[in-house]
């Protein structure tokens, strides 16, 4: 006769013990793995804005960021900017300078393209429409979620490169020609792949989309 | 070439970060905010630790203590003070740093005028008996390098008798005391006499430190420096028509 085998109560607590360890092994490896999963995806189209037209939409791999441009305070800059991004210029371009909780900046036209990415040439490229004249004369306060255009040490040299600060910046005030606020989706940029001993990424992230939203 | 790319490429991803906003914008390590919000916008900066700069490393400069960093700022503060927002705008000056025992090569120096990166850096252990007017004399030392189409060497060296000849550089002189002479002759002080623009940089800082009378007394009696100063103040007034002395 074959006697059943009946498990004891403390194995039954280590089987249940083990299947749970094993589904928060399994949960926490897909939990670490994406990134994104806690970071608010905005939908620009369930969102009322006062000015849509100065409204521009930055998709990265968490999701949209929405940006609103401020013609009067820099009418040059974001002219500029508003050109490349209806001309899709920023597409599949990299974020190729992030500090951490500090700064993204990306726009490097000819050396940040995906599948052409140029490591030793990177944050020195152009658009190709000539450098455009500083606007730091208006009254902007770099506060976290900024958009400025990026230069050379000298003014005047603006081109396709802008940055987006996640912290409060008093002294970029007067230096860089602002763009920009960003209204929803700070966290999301938060998100962009950073170095801890770099400001300069290898393998970046990229822009998958930049438009306006009318 | 592979190897040696990637050689470059690591030495570009293992250069240490240094995420700090003012080293980001002047490229000068170890300063922190000492005060930003001044009705001229001048930004002061203080050395937390000493710095080394240049491609040869050959400016050094140290950090002060917090006693001495207070004296110094008020009367810096209220030098610079008298100088428009407008005014520093022109000339490219909008940050100072404050440090001690500041040396080119190790020659000490009062001050390095930097109008690229928009930056003054004052020792703030020179000499008291000259600080303040030293600190106008670096000023115009920012304002020659903003302006050099503006200033000529040569129409300057012509205000001086024949006979006179400026040392080949500011350094290579041992003329270098910074005390006004009572009897000027065509120049202010001894320093005067390294080189053109030294001058000019003493002309400019003793026109903004001397009371007015005593600077038209002095172009009364010296007609070298009758010239001089009337060169320095045209010059000027082409930067900035509101300017006054």
């Amino acid at each position: 006769m074959i006697k059943k085998i009946v498990a004891s109560r403390s194995e039954k607590i280590i089987l249940i013990f083990l299947i749970i360890l094993g589904i928060l092994t399994f949960g926490t490896y897909f939990v670490i793995k994406n990134e994104c999963l806690f970071v608010k995806n905005f939908n620009p189209k369930n969102i009322n804005f006062k000015d849509s037209k100065n409204i521009a939409i930055l998709n990265v791999s968490c999701g949209n960021v929405i940006i609103e441009l401020y013609p009067n305070v820099s009418p040059n800059g974001v002219a500029r900017f508003i050109h490349l991004i209806r001309t899709n210029a920023y597409e599949n371009i990299a974020f190729h300078r992030v500090i951490k909780n500090k700064l993204v900046q990306a726009g490097d036209l000819k050396f940040g393209k995906k599948g052409a990415l140029d490591y030793r040439k990177i944050g020195t490229g152009k658009s190709g429409l000539g450098t455009i004249k500083s606007e730091i004369d208006n009254k902007f306060s770099y506060t976290k979620g900024s958009v400025g255009l990026a230069r050379t040490f000298k003014n005047d040299t603006e081109d396709s490169q802008f940055f987006i600060i996640l912290q409060d910046e008093p002294l970029f005030e007067g230096e860089y020609t602002p763009v920009g606020k960003v209204l929803y989706g700070l966290e999301i940029l938060k998100k962009i792949k950073n170095q801890r001993n770099s400001e300069y990424i290898l393998r970046p992230d990229f822009i998958n989309t930049f438009k306006m939203l009318d | 070439m592979n190897l040696l790319r990637a050689i470059l490429l690591l030495i570009l991803f293992i250069t240490p970060l240094k995420a700090n906003t003012i080293y980001n914008i002047i490229k000068i390590p170890n300063l922190e905010i000492y005060e930003i919000n001044t009705k001229n916008k001048l930004k002061y900066f203080y050395a937390t630790a000493p710095f080394r700069l240049g491609i040869q490393k050959n400016i050094v400069c140290s950090n002060s203590n917090k006693k001495d960093l207070e004296k110094k700022y008020k009367i810096i503060y209220k030098n610079l003070s008298r100088y428009s927002h407008g005014y520093l705008k022109k000339i490219n000056l909008k940050y100072i740093v404050m440090c001690e025992n500041l040396s080119i090569s190790e020659l000490y120096t009062a001050g390095i005028p930097d109008n690229i990166m928009k930056t003054l850096i004052i020792d703030i252990k020179f000499n008291e008996d000259y600080f303040e007017r030293i600190i106008h004399h670096e000023v115009f030392h920012i304002i020659y390098l903003q302006h050099k189409k503006i200033f000529n060497d040569k129409d300057w060296i012509k205000f001086n008798s024949p006979k006179f000849k400026y040392a080949e550089c500011s350094t290579c002189t041992k003329k270098i005391s910074l005390e006004k002479y009572d009897k000027t002759q065509g120049f202010f002080s001894e320093y005067s006499k390294s080189t053109a623009s030294e001058d000019m940089a003493e002309v400019y800082s003793h026109m903004i430190y001397l009371k007015k009378e005593e600077i038209d007394q002095i172009s009364k009696l010296d007609p070298i420096l009758n010239n001089k100063i009337s060169y320095i103040k045209s010059k000027i007034k082409r930067i900035d028509d509101s300017f006054t002395f």
